[in-house]
């Protein structure tokens, strides 16, 4: 038996490494190591509830909206508040961009270049100038003679990229009008957000920005160009690397079992756009928050494990022997489940009230010849989150068409001095919760499970591994020096380490 | 430039002169080209410690230059953990191979868990160990956000790894490599980029006594406030919704050096207190830093008049 360490797993957020062992260039055991820890549970007791909003987006850069949302549900539950509608959509709104930005920067920026060769630019023919821009930068990299030529794009791992070098140089000039296009999505967000990233708006009770006809105006417009970029490079492009890499249909399937707590609110007590729900082994069910457990046999704590998030504790031990990860090993009803886009989705479609959803999903398949049970895996995830964010960018404009200019988009409240509160909703990356304990007026506890807390975890008290561990299992390595296969695995969860210990 | 790269680039001013057909009297020219090409693109090393990624996307939401230009025209980003390609122990060796060569500028985002070095690892090492050895033979470092600024969250009062700044690092440690800090949760792209431009064209840029660029925290946020007049004719909003200056809901802006306001994020988009918000000060070497030091004291929004609507 040998090892393979993968550290750090780059293009993902946060510090990952990867611990694999092999027998016969074939996976055994996988082992996810959570690498950082700040303690943000722990920082949070005894503050001033409002300050958890501010506080807890700053566990990740790249999705500090669904932190600020997930805060501010639990304090609406805890101070037993609602928004008014304008508020309601325009956190629906500030969440969405933040969807659509971070959909495209995975796609492009983090995972697209495990199969797209970007060297392919150094032949470019064509006329563009943005490529030949990419071309001359690459030839007079390679000819100053530096040890590091075409930085950060090379050095990589040696592998099977893509072949057809027309495909190639299209990919790179999605990757380079994906870099604005996200940059836009971000502008969209920050025009109810006030900044992005680490929003300013987002409070107990709404939002502070205020609904006017030029910020509409102004968000359509941007979300029109957005949706051109998912309909016309987007999700064609993930239809392209899905024909070119068709076994990617069958790696990486991980544990099959899926959860969603339902994300984008359609009116104050009802239905969401992505419902909330759970598949165990095959079978659908209606979501229950009691059902959530944090177990830490293997974590670098010494608090009781297998706790309820809403009694949870955070008891740093950084020398615990038995522990290889700062990530807790969160349970669904002693179950190990995969949380994220491809969670959303399969929920939704086994659902089958939403016809939009299912009507491209079927379209999807059908296009690569492709049954449901086909999409967990590794092209299944990449295309679920294709499939979501073209579904949410046709959605927003019925929400903007929804807003009220002049009306409040925020209601005033008091801070009991006791109460608790759950605040789920649905990150980019899958399921997160907030829990809030309030004593004396401020906060008595606080916890977050997050949705690579999920899917990064490291084995349970029962010794069964985490989501991304039982992808890895069984995968063959073509070559220990270059695992690019567990390497497209592991990204195609669209990891946040930062979020998965905070 | 050293006496070996201008024997390498006169090596391949030779190829390109055969191929271009130029007579060898063309070699030095083209050298000097090449030497100025490279000279350019400052190599520079991208630590991420204890840090959220924030500031590396707000880098991103850079417009004019936009990252692509930045990263193909100013610098060599030889390893940045968000974007690199190169992945596992190819990234440690490209690392060790720049700082064993000295000669690049080092980024750092986050902070340092000195209490706990264990709660930030890379490649099977302490985070702190490697920013160390990088600082030493860097020929600037630059400070990244307030959490390598000032410590920011991860160090408030209760946090159990110990975590610090780097220019706390820096004291401990005696480094001596110039440092510039660029606090900012996250730091403002033109702020890093203007930065980075100035080290790279002009030198290290005129910095206060916290080692911040005056170009861009000369001012307090305050002072450059869009909400001023109403401060100066005591207008005063008493909820969220209300016109008028924010410093009876929590508003920091008085104490906060930065210049966001006239700046505005996400190129000229919005700004924290154009939405309604307080300043909360994220800018500040006291962002979070007390437990008890509410971002919207509710003893004064509490205190004013309930408005519905």
């Amino acid at each position: 038996m040998s090892k393979i360490t993968i550290d750090p797993i780059t293009r993902i957020e946060g510090h990952l490494g990867v611990n694999l062992d092999i027998e016969a260039n074939r996976v055994v055991n996988a082992y996810c190591a959570g690498e950082m820890f700040r303690g943000f549970e722990v920082i949070l007791k005894g503050r001033d509830p409002l300050d958890a909003q501010q506080i807890t987006q700053r566990i990740c850069g790249v999705c500090p909206v669904s932190h600020g949302m997930a805060s501010v549900l639990a304090q609406d539950a805890a101070f037993s508040i609602s928004p008014p509608e304008n508020g309601r959509i325009g956190r629906n709104l500030i969440q969405a961009a933040n969807y659509i930005q971070s959909h495209i920067l995975h796609f492009y920026h983090l995972a697209a270049l495990d199969f797209v060769d970007i060297t392919a630019v150094a032949n470019y023919q064509g006329t563009d100038p943005q490529l030949l821009g990419v071309k001359a930068w690459i030839k007079s990299q390679i000819a100053s003679g530096v040890p590091h030529p075409a930085a950060p794009f090379l050095p990589r791992y040696t592998g099977n990229y893509i072949e057809n070098s027309e495909l190639n140089c299209l990919a790179v000039k999605h990757y380079l009008e994906a870099l604005e296009m996200r940059t836009l999505a971000h502008k969209m967000a920050t025009i109810f957000a006030g900044k992005m990233p680490h929003v300013a708006s987002i409070m107990p009770g709404g939002i502070t920005e205020r609904i006017t006809a030029d910020k509409i105006a102004a968000y359509s417009s941007m979300l029109r160009k957005l949706q051109v970029f998912i309909n016309e490079a987007y999700v064609p492009d993930v239809l392209e690397v899905a024909k070119a890499f068709p076994e990617y249909f069958n790696q990486g399937k991980g544990c099959g079992n899926f959860l969603s707590y339902g994300v984008f609110p359609e009116s104050s007590k009802g239905k969401k756009l992505f419902p909330a729900g759970v598949i165990i082994g095959g079978k659908p069910s209606e979501f229950e928050e009691g059902k959530i457990t944090e177990e830490i046999a293997y974590s670098f704590y010494s608090s009781a494990s297998g706790l309820r998030p809403a009694g949870g504790e955070t008891v740093p031990d950084a020398s615990k022997s038995k522990a290889y990860s700062w990530i807790k090993a969160p349970r669904y009803g002693g179950q190990v489940v995969e949380v994220g886009p491809l969670a959303r989705v399969l929920v939704a479609y086994g659902k089958g009230e939403d016809t939009k959803l299912k009507g491209l999903v079927e379209k999807v398949l059908s296009a690569l010849d492709k049954k449901p049970n086909d999409l967990v895996s590794v092209l299944g995830r990449h295309g679920a989150r294709a499939i979501e964010c073209k579904l949410l960018a046709d959605r927003i404009s019925d929400w903007l068409d929804q807003l009220k200019p002049g009306e409040p988009s925020y209601s005033e409240f008091n801070v009991p001095s006791s109460g608790s509160g759950a605040g789920l909703t649905e990150a980019p990356r899958g399921a997160l919760g907030h829990w809030i304990t309030l004593k004396d007026g401020k906060i008595g506890s606080y916890q977050c499970v997050v949705p690579t807390t999920w899917n990064c975890s490291p084995r349970d008290d029962k010794g069964n591994p985490g989501p991304v561990e039982q992808a890895l299992a069984g995968t063959s390595i073509a070559d220990e020096k270059n695992p690019i296969e567990a390497a497209r695995i592991v990204r195609s969860f669209d990891p946040c380490i930062a979020c998965a210990v905070h | 430039m050293s006496e070996i790269s201008r024997r390498s680039f006169l090596k391949i001013s030779a190829r390109l002169a055969a191929m271009m057909g130029l007579s060898s009297s063309a070699l030095p020219q083209i050298a000097d080209a090449l030497e100025q090409i490279a000279a350019k693109m400052a190599p520079v090393i991208w630590i991420q410690a204890q840090s959220c990624s924030g500031c590396s996307i707000s880098l991103l939401n850079s417009d004019h230059p936009g990252p692509a230009e930045i990263i193909t025209q100013y610098i060599s980003l030889l390893f940045h953990s968000n974007i690199s390609t190169t992945t596992g122990h190819q990234c440690m060796e490209v690392i060790s191979k720049t700082v064993g060569q000295g000669d690049f500028l080092l980024a750092v985002e986050g902070s340092v868990p000195r209490g706990m070095p264990n709660a930030c690892k890379m490649g099977e090492k302490t985070i702190s160990e490697q920013i160390i050895a990088a600082s030493k033979k860097a020929k600037a470092v630059i400070a990244v956000g307030t959490c390598a600024s000032f410590g920011g969250i991860p160090a408030a009062e209760n946090n159990p790894t110990g975590a610090i700044s780097i220019p706390a690092l820096f004291k401990n440690e005696s480094i001596s490599t110039p440092l510039i800090s660029l606090p900012g949760c996250p730091i403002h792209p033109d702020w890093l980029i203007g930065t980075l431009i100035h080290v790279i064209k002009f030198g290290i840029p005129p910095v206060d006594d916290k080692g911040r660029p005056k170009m861009f925290y000369k001012k307090l946020i305050h002072d450059q406030c869009p909400r001023f007049t109403d401060y100066e004719r005591e207008k005063f909003a008493k909820s969220f919704l209300e016109e008028g200056c924010l410093f009876k809901l929590g508003c920091i802006g008085a104490l906060t050096y930065a210049d966001c306001t006239i700046r505005q994020w996400n190129s000229g988009t919005n700004s924290c207190i154009r939405a309604g918000a307080p300043c909360i000060g994220c800018a500040s070497e006291h962002f979070a830093s007390k437990a008890d030091f509410a971002l919207y004291p509710r003893n004064i929004i509490n205190s004013t008049q309930q408005k519905k609507g």
